[in-house]
Order: structure tokens, then sequence, then C-alpha cells
């Protein structure tokens, strides 16, 4: 993942909601109208519209008491098949983690980040696939042991049955979530050492937008130093080249102890060696304020590499007057700070011959940290969201196959989620040459390079037949399966140590669980009320 | 009896179906019948002749192929109609991991009963099929008798007006048959309407007002019990014990009316009546020897 946490605002949020919701809705819709037609013939598409015009009716008339009565249900069978000997199996891994983690050679910030990764990764690992394989089993097993013809005929709708399972594993699984998370944030605060625990915190970061000027001070997108990493971008030394770091909504709240303090992480592309004893390469941070016409420079600094370069820069500045006869003070929150309330801070790097790479989230302002509960429970919550989403798709899925099979395909659906998903948008891009798999493959045991064009005739015909059907097909899986790797960020945030705003870490996350929740129930109602129960 | 319907079944055909939508099995087979309230009615076959397929589509777990099915008025796929319906399924398929109270007090909360109510039936009915002694054990520790009695509790928990019983005395023991048997009778008596299938041919007799009898998933014979059974041409007097001399004499009688007498017999108990005064004297009598009252006995007093 690239650590850049970009502002998603609410419009974003909206977007990002209609698109999944609707694509999911469609192809939820189209499917059970392709099934409607296929079992049932012409009449089948009518059933489908009373049967979702049913779904609505349901929806309106379910009653609370009998979706908590099956949600209890649900908690005490998870209960009794023993669900919580996954504690036995957390408490084994916490007993003996110390021994495997600590490292007196490790730095200690990195040790605590193993720490944190080490929590986060157990607590996801044990709850999501215990959740999935309860949520995919319960429901086929209520059906392949008759005990639902008990509930389904008493006044129980198919759809309070749906919504019952998934609110009781939902409540299940945050139960023991809460208790990992309790037992891990303990156990977090009791291995780091005495001193490094002033570490242990949230940062509270504020990013900026950046731009970039080329060494003629003309707008430009950077220096690109070869495709060692298109993250970042590269000013060069001693010239005009400058990174503009722009950070809205800037006042003396985010000052700690009357001080700014900017974080950097740049990273050095040397043309030549240099003088390698100053430990790393000059630059300058610059404070711009147009309005004012203000450019107040700092002193010549020394970026060291793979650290984190903390400068905390007092708000009183001692600045030399435009006609340079004297030092007048300036206070970067009344003086540097726009009408608007951005700061603009200029990176130009000091060296000539020398490049320094940056992209936006390797220069922030951090304002006073939080508690490390505070990002710790944002962490927490961002393996809740597809813990949910799991528990959805296990259950809906679980409507229409037999427990075995409900559990590969959500298993399937979560590992191609959470690694796939840009691959295959890479491929439906149409930027790859040569995509098709049939194509793909004639080329392999053809020998042909993917440069050739494919020879005219009925085989190039077929070969395009065939991987557009494919094609089609990757695009219908690219709807369904839910992005699962935008649920990590948030826990990739607090590894690092920070407390990035909701919205930028969780908010991608709530809506497309969110999105999710209406198809996922419209398809298992339909699953249920087309399936005959005793059907032998 | 009120001639209200309760159940109308017309010309209902239920044919299964595999994956591919061919044809399997034409499990009924243009059914039609109807049970009146306040009746017991029995729905008689061989094993496969479609008694539980006819139960199923009744409560809406099958679909059917053609035909209409009226329950309460309402068709069998309508939820509502469930809110006065009890259910007591072939096997108890019920959660072995909840105990009879929890049992009971899960199915309750499907209802609209508030907890005092849910609290109040569970325990009226625990001791009604007599599981007062297990009601907090697992249902998994249950026998096959305790299973049955438990499901007719939840059968029985919303009071409903309909019951639908799928071979209720399947596994019970004598003593549990009878209990079975005597508390359908009081459905009855309540006024409920009560739908059972079974094979057992005896239970069926004991308790049925009217009766069908399935074949291959069609009707062969449908009316009230005693007309069905009824022998027409033949008449049975029941005497207290008669000499020979007193047995010639009635033959002779009967010869002069131009009458038969078939056979002269002393009467035999079933089985199950002697089973159940067994058990009933052992009770009574605990750590005696029950004799029977054979002709041996009363020679011997």
């Amino acid at each position: 993942m690239s650590f850049d946490p970009i502002p998603y605002d609410l419009f974003d949020a909206l977007k990002h909601f209609l698109t999944v919701f609707g694509s999911t809705m469609l192809i939820a819709v189209v499917v059970c109208l392709l099934v409607g037609v296929l079992t049932r013939g012409a009449k089948g598409i009518g059933d489908v519209f009373f049967g979702i015009l049913d779904f609505f009716n349901q929806i309106i008339h379910i009653s609370p008491r009998r979706i908590w009565s099956l949600s209890t249900l649900t908690i005490r069978e998870s209960l009794r098949q023993k669900i919580l000997f996954v504690f036995i199996i957390f408490a084994v891994l916490f007993m003996f983690a110390g021994w495997f983690l600590s490292g007196a050679a490790d730095r200690p910030d990195l040790q605590i980040q193993s720490y944190i990764d080490f929590v986060l990764k157990a607590i996801s690992w044990l709850v999501i696939p215990i959740i999935l394989l309860l949520s995919c089993w319960s429901l086929p097993e209520d059906i392949r042991l008759r005990t639902i013809h008990t509930v389904v005929t008493k006044p129980v709708y198919r759809i309070e049955i749906v919504i019952g399972r998934m609110l009781g594993f939902t409540l299940l699984g945050s139960a023991i979530l809460l208790v990992m998370g309790t037992v891990g944030y303990i156990w977090i605060n009791r291995q780091v050492p005495e001193s490094v625990r002033p570490n242990l915190v949230s940062k509270v970061p504020i990013y900026g937008e950046i731009k970039f000027t080329d060494r003629e001070g003309a707008p430009s997108a950077g220096l690109n130093v070869g495709d060692i990493w298109m993250h970042r971008s590269y000013i060069e030394g001693a010239t005009k080249a400058r990174a503009i770091f722009t950070f809205k909504g800037i006042d003396e709240s985010d000052a700690i102890n009357d001080e700014l303090n900017l974080q950097s992480s740049f990273e050095a592309f040397r043309t030549h060696k240099g003088n390698m004893e100053k430990g790393g390469i000059l630059y300058q941070f610059i404070f711009v304020n147009k309005d004012k016409g203000l450019r107040v420079d700092t002193a010549p600094l020394i970026n060291k590499e793979y650290l984190e370069n903390r400068l905390k820069i007092n708000r009183k500045i001692m600045h030399e007057s435009e006609d340079g006869k004297e030092k007048v003070e300036v206070d970067i929150f009344d003086d540097l700070v726009d009408d608007n309330g951005n700061l603009t801070i200029e990176v130009q790097c000091l060296e000539a011959g020398q490049l320094l790479g940056m992209a936006r989230s390797d220069l922030y302002i951090r304002t006073p940290d939080h508690a490390f509960l505070s990002g710790y429970s944002k962490a927490v919550f961002g393996i809740w969201l597809p813990m949910v989403l799991v528990i959805m798709l296990g259950v809906t899925i679980s409507c229409f196959v037999k427990g075995p099979v409900a559990i590969l395909t959500t298993m399937t659906i979560v590992l191609v989620g959470f690694m796939s998903k840009e691959y295959m948008a890479e491929i439906l891009s149409g930027k790859m040459q040569a995509a098709g798999a049939i194509e793909a493959w004639y080329r392999l045991i053809t020998h042909m390079n993917s440069q050739t064009p494919l020879p005219d005739g009925p085989v190039k015909f077929m070969i395009g037949i065939v991987d557009l059907g494919i094609i089609n097909f990757l695009w219908l899986c690219q709807q369904i399966i839910p992005n699962f790797g935008i649920f990590s960020n948030m826990r990739e945030y607090v590894i690092k140590g920070f407390d990035v705003s909701w919205d930028a870490a969780l908010l991608p996350g709530i809506v497309t669980t969110a999105a999710y929740i209406l198809p996922c129930l419209i398809v298992s109602f339909y699953s249920l009320k087309l399936r005959e129960l005793e059907a032998k | 009896m009120d001639n209200e319907s309760v159940i109308q079944i017309s010309n209902l055909t239920k044919i299964y179906r595999d994956f591919w939508g061919r044809k399997k099995v034409r499990a009924l087979n243009s059914l039609s019948l109807e049970v009146k309230k306040g009746e017991i009615f029995g729905l008689l076959g061989p094993n496969g002749s479609g008694k539980t397929t006819t139960l199923k589509l009744l409560l809406g777990l099958l679909f059917p192929s053609e035909g209409e099915i009226k329950v309460l008025g309402q068709p069998a796929s309508n939820v509502e109609k469930n809110e006065h319906i009890g259910y007591l399924p072939e096997e108890s398929y019920l959660y072995r991991f909840l105990n009879a109270e929890e049992t009971l007090d899960f199915y309750g909360r499907l209802f609209k009963m508030s907890a005092e109510e849910r609290r109040k039936r569970s325990a009226e009915l625990i001791e009604k099929v007599g599981l007062g002694h297990a009601k907090k054990r697992q249902l998994k520790e249950y026998s096959k008798g305790m299973t049955r009695r438990i499901g007719l509790a939840q059968a029985l928990i919303n009071n409903p007006d309909l019951v639908l019983l799928d071979e209720p005395t399947s596994g019970l023991d004598p003593l549990g048959t009878d209990d079975m048997k005597r508390m359908i009778l009081e459905l009855k008596a309540q006024g409920k309407t009560v739908l059972m299938c079974s094979h057992l041919l005896a239970d069926v007799q004991d308790v049925c007002d009217r009766i069908a009898i399935l074949y291959g998933g069609e009707l062969k014979v449908m009316g009230r019990v005693e007309d069905l059974l009824k022998e027409q041409d033949e008449t049975q007097i029941q005497t207290s014990r008669l000499s020979d001399e007193a047995i010639k004499e009635i033959e002779q009688v009967v010869a002069k009316h131009n009458g038969k007498v078939g056979t002269i017999d002393h009467p035999t108990a079933t089985l199950e009546s002697l089973f159940l005064k067994t058990v009933q004297e052992s009770k009574e009598r605990p750590g005696q020897r029950f004799v029977p009252d054979t002709q041996e006995k009363k020679a011997a007093e």
C-alpha cells in the first residue's frame, strides 16, 4: 500500500457508494431474472418483480423481536459449538509472541511497530476466518438438519432469518473483537519498554497538497529519476526547483508548546557522492504568504534518510526585513498563514547536483498527539468492517449453496478482493497488451510475442469471441467482489503510529460495507424464497 | 361440528425435479380434500404415498407443481397464517443445544407472546407433556420419546387453531403413545382442528374422525372412520361369559331367524391394554409382581 491518506469527502463517499451499490444491485437483479427465467420460464420474470416487491413488503413488516430472537439463537448456537476456543489460540499466541518479537538490536520505534502489527494481524487472522466459517456453515446446516422447518412454519419472514443470522454473527464477532482488542491493547502497553513508552502515541498529521516547479521556477510535475518508485517526484538542488506544500485550515491549535512541528521523510537521489560526513543532503523550508508578500526561510537542514526528521519551529521567527536592514519577528500562525487559513511551505534542495524526492505524505504538520488508544480503536474498527462484510457475503452465499461450497466461494471472494482487484482493474482498463486469456495461451503455445498482431482468420475471430466472454465475466466479478484492500489502510496507519482522520482512513471501508447491505439482503431473500427448504 | 373448512386442497400435484429440471418423482397427483373445523383428520398411506409431502405443501415448505391450497382461508405461502398453526415434524427437528425451557421460550418469541405469557405457557406445556423432570437438560440428551414430547409442546406453544402432526406416535412407547392420543383428543375437545398423518393404523383409528388413504400420491379412500370400518352385513353381540348350553340355544335362535353364527370365542384384550395395565399396577404397587387377569387367575381365586 502507498502510505498516502488521500482526503475522502462525503461527495466522493456518495459516488463510491452509488457505484458499488448500483452495480451490485443491477447484477443481483439480472442474476435473479436469469434464475427466474431458467427455472420458471416467462412466469419467472413476473415472479422476480413480485419477489422484489415482496422483499420490500417484508422489510416493512419485519419484527425486531423475532430478529432478536433469531440473533440470540445464532449466538447461542455458535457458543455451544465451542467458538470461544478461539480465545485459547489467541492466548497461546500472546504467551509466546513476546519471545519472538523482542529483539534488543531493534530500534525501539520499529519494535513498537512490530508489536502493533502482530496484535492487529493476530486479531484479524483469527476473527475473520472463524466468522467466515460460522456464517457460511450455519444456515446450510440448519437446512440440512431441517431445524429450519420448525422456524419457517412459525410466522417468520425469510428475510428475518437472514437478518437474524447476520446480526447474530455481527454481535458475536463484535464481542470477540472487543475482548481481543482490549487484551491486545493491554499486551502492547505491557510489552513496550518504559524508555520508549512516550513513543506509544497516535500522531495526528495534517497533510497538504503538493506541487512542483522546475529548475526555472515554472510549474512542473517534478523530476522522475527512473521507475524506482513512481510515488515520489524529485527536485534538483541549488536551482529554482521547489516542492510546494499547501496545508489547509491551519491555526494555532495545531501548535505543540507554541511550536510548529514539521515531520518529513524525503528521499535523496545522488548524482555524485558529495560530502557523506554530513549524514545527508542539505535542504531548507521556506514559508510563503503571498497575501502579505512574506517569504521566511529556515536554516539549512540535513535530510536523514530512512528516518523521520522532526523539526520543531518556534511560532515566533526572526526574519530579515525586506530591505535587509533589520530583523523583524513574524508569527507563523498570525503572519505566515494566509487569510484562507492555508500555510504554504516550499522545500528547496540546497546541494548542486543532488536531487531530493518527495510525495505529499512525506511532509506533514504534526499536531498535538492523541492517546495511542485513539488510533488503535480505529484500527480495531477497521477489522470490524471487513468482518461485517464477510458475514453478509457468507450468509448470502449460504442461502443458495451448501456449507462447504459457501465457504470456498466466500473465501475466494475475500482473497480475490484482497489481492487481485487492482490486477483485474488493470486488465479491464484495456491497457495491457494481449490480456485475453485464450489469446495469451495461444501466443504461448505458438511462441508469439505480445507485440505481433494475430494473423487474421477464423482463429483470431474465435479467440476474440471467447476472450470477450471471459473479459465480460471478469468485469462482472470486478463489480461483485468488494475491494478488501481498502480495509487494511487503518491498520497500516496505526502500525506507523498515526491517528488519521476517520474520513480518510475508514470512510471508504464504511461506504463499501454499507453498499453491500441491500444487495446481499435481496439476493439472500430471493434465494430463500425460491428455495424449497424440503426439496428432495 | 362446525362445517367451516380449515384446509382446502384442490387438484394438488407435486412433481419433484432434479437440478436440471427433469421430472424425478410424481409425489402427489391431483389430490383434492377438505378438512373441517374441529375434526381430527388422518392421512394414511404406506411409505412414499405422499402424506408428508401433503403436509409440507400445506406449510409452504414445498411449492405445488399444480393445484391450489388454502389453509385457514389463506394461500399456503402466506406467512401470517402460521400465527394460528402448530406443526410437529416427523422427526422433531429442534435445536439440540437448547433445553426444554429455552426451546419453548425461543419458539414463543417468534409469536406475539409477552415474556410472562411465554413463561407461563412453557411451564404449562412442559408439565403437560411430562418433561418437568428434564426441563433443564439439553435436547441432545433426550430419548426419542422425550424429543417427540417437546416437539409436541413447541407445536402447541402458540395455542394454535390448526395442529399438523406428522407421525405423532412414531418412536413413542405405548405409554407415550397413549399420552399423545389423549392429548390429541384434548385438542379436539378444545375445538382445535388436527390433521395427522401416520402409518400406525391403530392409533389413527383410535383418535381420527375422518381419514383419507393415499397410495402412489393419489387419494384412494376418504370418509368417516366408523362408516368406513362398519361391516354392514354382520351383527356383533358382546355378553358376559356364557355356558355351552346357552351358546347352543343362541345358535338355535339365530338359525330360526335365518342367521348364521360365525365365530364364538372369548375376546382377548390388546397387548397395548395389557402393557398399560401392567405399568399402572406397577406404579401403584411397587415391588409386587403383576398377575394378569387371566382364566387361570380366576380359577385360582
